[in-house]
């Protein structure tokens, strides 16, 4: 633009308030005709000069409305702000992906808000001090006597226990203009609610619910009031998920082991009573059976015998009563001799000669108890 | 002339760009500002936009982000209402929401003045409101005694009660417990009353364990005895159906109890020398009467 305030139109509106130097007032238009071969050359070298300056605005002026383009990404939204307003009304302000335009710096001004992607934050107090590269590497220090509070995080449980606890949160923008145009910087906001959450959730937990009983219970108490604090400070963010990790203090870990070794004892106290329970109702269960059959088939067989040996009487009785003496002297004969058919040992003693009674001795042995079968033994 | 008019054109947006720069700002979302003639306030801006102003030096803007902005104090121990020395921070969430007085009152209009003076007054609503509790407010397993909401709302109400009675045009959107804590020496002592807590419950689940097992073992043993003793309860009402059963055919050997007699006694001597009986017999018992009325051979032949 400098080049061309030596001409009489063109630089009068240019340079305003710029360049002192440019001393001519307007004048009327020199007399052309009286210009020399030098001045000539000048006003050719002027003109091309001139031609130059106008393409050169000319592109300005194109690249000055093409920087107006911007993409804006999969992962994120836009809004223009006008004259640092947002155009659109709530979520119409929002641009989704693709290619927009906007009028360049300083009418408008873009803001890119990411929102798809899940955000992760990890709760700062609650946890004993790791370095960085301790976390990497697993490796940690080990436990002083005590928490320097400066240092070192817990939390209190409801029962006044001290226990290292730390939660990692997942959430979604859901009101990106909130997220942005409202706080200076959110995600320190939900940070201090996780937190919040975390030491607010274990003042109402004992010790043994946050580590072993209820984990879910306090995970789900600390997800509860993360949730209610964003939504009643407006962050517009909705929370996904929330992991919570607890563990006791590690210079207390050996008496915390031997808690859970003890419970494990008495958990398996508690199987092996109740598996010899099982057996023992089982047996008796048997036993019980057993003996309530045995009963049943006595009395099947008692009341069958009984009913034949009634049928038998029936059957007998005929002839019984034809002929009485030869029936009983039948009978008697019989069973002898299926009596002397089985006894073992058969002693006959005849009588003596002269009439008197005679006299013998037995030794008797207690039998030995013997087996079923009934071994012949005299 | 045509292109007279097309430099005038171009020299009257640029005369109109250079007066909209000195004459107009804007006020950006999440923004507000105050506006001064010759250093006093005049308009106080809250939505965005673009507005009007006198050049310097007549007038002068200035802005302030209203956005709600991150603060939390100092760890520092308190005394409760029961003289534990308790550690607390407390985070807050706050916004400029009247610029002309947060330009008036806050020393340079800067946002760490502010802070350090909400640091002050957060020192004195700690330990006010802290001191009225007994640590059995801040943990309890018991909902009803448990006053943690209570107290961070009180700690809330009274930095807000001095903001606005100064009316730094500051307020408070949210307050809220960051973090508890107790002095270190304190927390040895819960150490060693966590170790011994830690002792009592292992010798009590040793016992309740041992003490579980035989409970449930006797409760075995006696539930086991009962089932046999109604299985012989059962097995003896068993028979006597049976006898009962029975005793409907006695009538049968009514008819001749004589010969139901002489049948018992045959059956019974049957049974009775089964086995493993040793039997003394002499010649009067038939069937060895036989022998005795053997007829002699006759002597002498």
């Amino acid at each position: 633009m400098k080049h061309d305030h030596d001409h009489p139109h063109d630089h009068d509106h240019d340079h305003d308030h710029g360049h002192g130097e440019s001393g001519h007032p307007p004048a009327p238009p020199e007399p052309v005709a009286t210009v020399d071969a030098g001045s000539q050359a000048l006003e050719e070298a002027l003109r091309s000069s001139f031609v130059i300056v106008k393409v050169a605005m000319a592109v300005m002026v194109v690249v000055f409305l093409g920087s107006g383009f911007f993409t804006v990404g999969p992962q994120e939204k836009a809004v223009i702000l006008r004259f640092g307003k947002p155009v659109g009304e709530g979520q119409k302000a929002l641009l989704t992906t693709g290619l927009h335009w906007s009028f360049p710096y300083p009418i408008d001004e873009v803001v890119h808000i990411p929102i798809t992607e899940v955000q992760k934050i990890t709760s700062t107090v609650g946890w004993y001090f790791t370095t960085p590269e301790q976390d990497l590497s697993g490796e940690e220090l080990p436990p002083g006597q005590s928490l320097d509070p400066a240092r070192d995080g817990y939390v209190l449980t409801a029962d006044r226990n001290i226990i290292h606890t730390r939660a990692t949160l997942y959430y979604h923008i859901d009101d990106p203009l909130r997220y942005v145009f409202d706080f200076t910087n959110a995600a320190v906001t939900v940070q201090n609610a996780l937190n919040n959450a975390l030491i607010s959730s274990a003042a109402r937990f004992n010790v043994d619910d946050i580590l072993l009983r209820d984990q879910a219970g306090f995970k789900d108490a600390v997800l509860l009031r993360v949730t209610e604090l964003t939504e009643a400070e407006k962050l517009g963010v909705s929370i996904d998920n929330c992991e919570v990790q607890s563990v006791p203090p590690r210079q207390l870990a050996g008496v915390f082991s031997a808690v859970t070794t003890a419970r494990e004892t008495r958990t398996k106290a508690l199987q092996d009573a109740q598996s010899q329970t099982n057996q023992v109702l089982s047996a008796a269960v048997a036993q019980a059976v057993g003996i309530t059959n045995l009963a049943a088939t006595d009395r099947d067989n008692y009341v069958k015998s009984l009913k034949a040996e009634a049928k038998r009487f029936t059957d007998l009785l005929p002839q019984y009563q034809k002929y009485p003496a030869l029936f009983a002297q039948q009978k008697v004969a019989e069973a002898m001799t299926e009596a002397l058919t089985n006894v073992e040992d058969k002693m006959f003693l005849p009588e003596r000669e002269d009439g008197k009674p005679r006299e013998i001795r037995l030794m008797v042995n207690r039998e030995p108890p013997a087996p079923k079968t009934g071994a012949a033994t005299p | 002339m045509k292109r007279n008019v097309l430099t005038l054109i171009i020299g009257a947006v640029l005369v109109v760009i250079f007066a909209l720069l000195l004459f107009v700002f804007q006020v950006r979302q999440s923004e507000v500002a105050v506006v001064t003639t010759f250093g006093r306030p005049v308009a106080n801006l809250t939505e965005p936009g673009a507005y009007f102003k006198w050049p310097w030096p007549v007038q002068n803007v200035y802005k302030f982000d209203q956005r709600v902005q991150n603060f939390e104090d100092k760890f520092s121990p308190t005394l409760t209402a029961d003289q534990n020395n308790l550690l607390t921070s407390v985070y807050v969430g706050w916004k400029i929401n009247d610029a002309s007085a947060f330009f008036r009152k806050i020393p340079g209009a800067s946002v760490p003045a502010a802070q350090s003076m909400l640091e002050s007054m957060l020192r004195s609503a700690k330990s006010a409101v802290i001191g009225k509790h007994p640590l059995s407010e801040f943990v309890n397993a018991n909902p009803q005694e448990l006053k943690f909401g209570e107290i961070e709302n009180e700690i809330e109400l009274s930095v807000q009660n001095e903001l606005h009675t100064n009316n730094y045009g500051i307020e408070i959107e949210f307050l809220g417990i960051k973090k508890l804590g107790l002095p270190e020496n304190v927390v040895k002592n819960v150490f060693d009353r966590m170790t011994s807590e830690r002792q009592v419950l292992i010798s009590k689940l040793q016992n309740d364990g041992v003490a579980q097992a035989a409970i449930i073992k006797s409760g075995a043993d006696r539930q086991a005895s009962e089932m046999i003793n109604n299985a012989v309860a059962s097995a003896t009402r068993i028979r006597a159906e049976g006898e009962a059963e029975a005793a409907q055919t006695l009538p049968v050997f009514e008819q001749n109890p004589q010969l139901a007699n002489f049948l018992l006694r045959v059956d019974a001597i049957k049974a009775a020398l089964n086995q493993r009986a040793t039997l003394i017999l002499d010649e009067r018992t038939p069937p060895f009467d036989l022998f005795r009325n053997l007829p002699a051979n006759p002597p002498g032949q």
